[in-house]
C-alpha cells in the first residue's frame, strides 16, 4: 500500500445496468437510490424497497461497499418511510446511507445504522465536521471549496483527533467527476420557482442548462457570447488527481445517477486507473491524455477543473447536452451466449451493423460488455460485412451476455 | 362529469397538491405519497369524479404538480 493508505472510487448507479457495469469497471462503492426520497426521484428507475437485499448481496460478493442516498429534505409525511428504507438498508446488510435531513441522521444513530453526509448539507468548514462527527463517518465536501480549504480540513481534523462514531478519523470525501450545480448544492430554487419543481426533493427541472436571453426593462437584449449562461461545464479532475489525494481525500465520488451504464463504466474505469496508478508511482502525462480522450467519449458538457485550483467565475458550457465525441446508438437485442466459442447471438431490430464496428452490450447482470463485430454472420453461416433490421446474427463477444442485454453500437459524433 | 387521476406509483411525495386543495388531497404518512382523498383504483391509477365548481382549484393542482403524475379529463 503506498503513502496514501486505501482510496475509494465511488460510482454512481441509477439503474440495475449502472450498477453491474460500476463493479466491472473497479468500483469499490457504488451508491444509489431507492423510492422517491433521493435527489433523483423524478427517474423512473430508482430502486425499490424490496430490492435491497438483491443488491446488498450482488456488493458483498464483489467486495464492493453499497449506499444509499437518502438526501432529500424531509416532511412529516416521509418520516415512515425514511424510517422503511434506513431499517430495510440495515436489515439487508448495505453499508451505509448518505443523508442531509438531520431526521434521517438522528433515525441512523439511533438505530445503529453507519451515515455519510450528502453534498446536500455543503460541509464547508470544521466546526461543521465537529458536530456532523457524532452522526457519521465520512463526509463529502461541497463542491465549491478549493483543494487548499480541502486540505487544512483534513490536517485539522488530524490535529484535533475528530473521529466518527466507528472511532476511526472522519473521512473527506469529494466529487472528482461530473455535472456541477450553478448554485451551491441543496441551495438552488430556481427549479422550485419556474416549475413548482423543488431541487431539494428530487425534481430539478434543470433550469440552468437552459439558453437565456438577457434583456433590460425597455426590451433592449444584451449582447452576450454565450447564451448558456448558467450551465457549468463538468468538473474533472483526472488532470490532478494526485493533487487531491495529496490533500487527504480518501473518497472520490463520481457524479451520475442519472447516467447510461457506459458513462458508469468509462467514468469508473479512468478514475480506478488514475487511482492505481498514483498508488504505484506511474501516474504520467501520457496516461492523463489517454484518460482524458477516454472521459470525453461519454456524456459531458464540456470540462475544468470546478473550483478546486481557485476562486474563479464558472466556466460555461456552450452548448446544450453533451459535447461527447461518440454515441451509442440501440440495434438490437442479445438472444443467446454459446459459452464454449465465445459467440453471442443478437436479433438486429434497428439501424445496421458493419464489419469491425465496436458494440457495447449491456444489461442489468452483465452491465457492459464492449467487443468488435470482426466476423458477422447471419443465422444460415453466411459471413456478411454488414447486417441489417430483422437478422438475426452471431460474432465473438469475449464475456458472457444474457438474454434481453441491449446491443448498441458506438458511433463517432463527427461522422 | 370531470374526473380528477392519479397516476400515483410516480409520485414523489412534495406536498405541493394538498397545499392548493386539501378537500381532495392528503398525504399518506405510511408510503410519503400523495393520496386522492375517495379515488377509486384500477391498477395503481385512482379515479375521482370532482364537481364543476371545483375545476378551477383542480386546474392549479394539476399545473402543480412537478412531476405530472395529475391529470383532469372530461367537462
Amino acid at each position: 500500500m503506498s503513502k496514501y493508505g486505501k482510496i475509494e472510487v465511488m460510482a454512481p448507479a441509477g439503474s440495475k445496468e449502472a450498477m453491474a457495469a460500476a463493479i466491472k469497471a473497479g468500483a469499490d462503492s457504488v451508491y444509489f437510490g431507492v423510492e422517491q426520497l433521493n435527489m433523483r426521484a423524478r427517474q423512473t428507475n430508482n430502486f425499490l424497497l424490496e430490492d435491497l437485499p438483491e443488491v446488498a448481496k450482488l456488493c458483498d460478493e464483489n467486495g464492493v461497499k453499497s449506499y444509499i442516498t437518502l438526501n432529500t429534505i424531509i416532511y412529516d409525511h416521509d418520516i415512515s418511510l425514511m424510517k422503511k428504507i434506513v431499517d430495510g438498508a440495515k436489515a439487508a446488510g448495505i453499508t451505509a446511507v448518505i443523508a442531509s435531513d438531520l431526521a434521517v441522521m438522528n433515525y441512523c444513530r439511533k438505530v445503529g445504522m453507519e451515515l455519510h453526509i450528502s453534498t446536500q448539507s455543503n460541509v464547508t468548514n470544521i466546526e461543521t465536521i465537529e458536530m456532523f462527527s457524532s452522526y457519521a463517518d465520512v463526509m463529502v465536501m461541497a463542491r465549491e471549496l478549493t483543494l487548499k480549504q480541502v486540505g487544512d480540513i483534513v490536517k485539522q481534523i488530524e490535529r484535533e483527533d475528530i473521529r466518527g462514531p466507528k472511532g476511526e478519523l472522519v473521512q473527506i470525501e469529494i466529487f472528482a467527476h461530473g455535472a456541477l450545480c450553478m448554485a451551491v448544492s441543496g441551495k438552488c430554487y430556481l427549479s422550485l420557482h419556474s416549475d413548482n419543481a423543488s431541487a431539494n426533493r428530487g425534481a430539478c427541472v434543470q433550469n440552468c442548462r437552459f439558453k437565456y436571453e438577457v434583456k433590460d426593462e425597455n426590451g433592449n437584449e444584451l449582447e452576450i457570447d454565450n447564451e448558456y449562461i448558467m450551465s457549468a461545464k463538468d468538473l474533472c479532475t483526472i488532470e490532478f488527481l494526485d493533487q487531491i489525494l495529496d490533500a487527504g481525500v480518501r473518497v472520490l465520488k463520481i457524479e451520475g445517477r442519472g447516467r447510461a451504464a457506459d458513462y458508469v463504466y468509462t467514468t469508473t474505469q479512468c478514475y480506478r486507473e488514475a487511482v492505481d496508478s498514483i498508488q504505484e508511482g506511474t501516474y504520467t502525462p501520457e496516461k492523463i491524455a489517454v484518460w482524458r480522450e477516454r472521459l470525453s467519449t461519454v456524456y459531458n458538457r464540456g470540462f475544468w477543473d470546478g473550483y478546486y485550483m481557485g476562486q474563479k467565475m464558472g466556466e460555461w458550457s456552450k452548448s446544450y447536452g453533451s459535447v461527447a465525441t461518440t454515441r451509442k446508438i440501440y440495434i438490437g437485442k442479445s438472444m443467446k451466449y454459446f459459452e464454449q466459442v465465445g459467440v453471442g447471438e443478437f436479433r438486429m431490430d434497428s439501424h445496421d451493423i458493419k464489419k469491425g464496428d465496436k458494440v457495447l452490450i449491456i444489461g442489468p447482470t452483465t452491465g457492459l460488455v464492449e467487443a468488435i463485430a470482426e466476423e458477422i454472420r447471419l443465422d444460415n453461416g453466411q459471413v456478411v460485412e454488414k447486417a441489417v433490421k430483422g437478422d438475426t446474427i452471431t460474432f465473438k463477444v469475449s464475456e458472457k451476455v444474457r438474454p434481453s442485454d441491449k446491443l448498441y453500437k458506438v458511433v463517432s459524433e463527427n461522422a | 362529469m370531470p374526473k380528477l387521476i392519479h397516476y400515483r406509483e410516480r409520485c414523489i411525495g412534495c406536498n405541493a397538491c394538498v397545499e392548493i386543495d386539501y378537500d381532495h388531497w392528503r398525504m399518506s404518512r405510511k408510503d410519503g405519497k400523495a393520496v386522492l382523498i375517495g379515488g377509486i383504483e384500477k391498477k395503481g391509477v385512482f379515479q375521482l369524479d370532482v364537481r364543476p365548481e371545483d375545476i378551477e382549484t383542480c386546474k392549479q393542482v394539476v399545473k402543480a404538480c412537478p412531476v405530472r403524475v395529475i391529470k383532469l379529463e372530461g367537462k
